[in-house]
């Protein structure tokens, strides 16, 4: 079982990838933060019921045994909502930078959360295994 | 990954405010420049324009400055007889700059810069973070 198998760190990594994704978009609406008629989006909240099963990503099929195994990077497909933005400028562009610097900030710190305990996970498994 | 995705497009943001700081010092060094001979046009006011785009290879839309467009407002009359540039009537065409638009402009140019700033530094602090793991 390779070690991001374990629940706890696939999940950590699910929301790591969540919140990349969202520093895309949120670096695209502060980019476009002066394009005529430019609505802003986010993401729709990361969804971690166990209710939706997502189909289980693409495996490289292996055919010999010395064939190294791993997973296609099938990259969780999060949700984009579209309905950011209600103060509309004249030009039509809805981004208030403001609330975006917000958003960056928020997803940076929610980030190097993910990231720290994803290192103590680590660490628990290296203690488990009495080598630190 | 997505993380130099966010950086090109915040790239792509402080490039294209750049280019607007340079049409805004444009008018700002031209708010004077009257034409040469009677009754001709003096200097018209510069606006940038910015445009969405999708960069095909990162697969991110990014921002690019468009086409410069001149404001077809009128000119500013002043009444300076003795101007080589003042017409039958004795008005010289000043050009139709406003330099309070202008440092407004200015200022709105210079705050969304910053904000594309702040989106590379939490970027690459988020980077740094991802990197740290390994040492754990």
């Amino acid at each position: 079982m390779p070690i991001s198998d374990i629940p706890m760190l696939s999940m950590l990594r699910t929301k790591m990838h969540w919140h990349q994704e969202r520093q895309q978009l949120l670096a695209q609406n502060v980019a476009n933060s002066d394009t005529p008629t430019y609505r802003p989006v986010d993401l729709a909240p990361m969804d971690t019921s166990q209710n939706h099963p997502r189909l289980p990503p693409l495996v490289v099929r292996q055919t010999d045994p010395a064939h190294v195994g791993g997973a296609l990077g099938g990259s969780p497909e999060f949700g984009v909502d579209p309905h950011g933005g209600y103060e509309v400028r004249p030009a039509g562009n809805a981004v208030n930078l403001e609330d975006e610097m917000m958003k960056v900030a928020a997803n940076q710190m929610d980030y190097e959360a993910a990231t720290t305990l994803y290192t103590h996970s680590l660490n628990l498994i290296k203690t488990a295994l009495g080598k630190s | 990954m997505d993380f130099i995705k966010s950086l090109a497009t915040a790239a792509s943001g402080l490039h294209a405010q750049a280019g607007r700081m340079r049409v805004i010092s444009e008018n700002i060094a031209n708010a004077d420049s009257t034409g040469q001979t009677p009754g001709a046009a003096a200097y018209r006011r510069k606006i940038p324009t910015f445009r969405t785009e999708v960069d095909r290879v990162l697969g991110a839309d990014v921002v690019a400055l468009g086409r410069v467009r001149t404001d077809p407002s009128n000119f500013r009359k002043v009444y300076e007889p003795g101007h080589p540039a003042a017409d039958a009537n004795g008005y010289v065409n000043y050009p139709n700059v406003n330099p309070l638009v202008e440092m407004t402009d200015m200022r709105d140019a210079q705050r969304s810069y910053e904000a594309n700033l702040n989106v590379i530094t939490a970027a690459r602090r988020m980077l740094e973070r991802t990197v740290a793991i390994l040492n754990a």
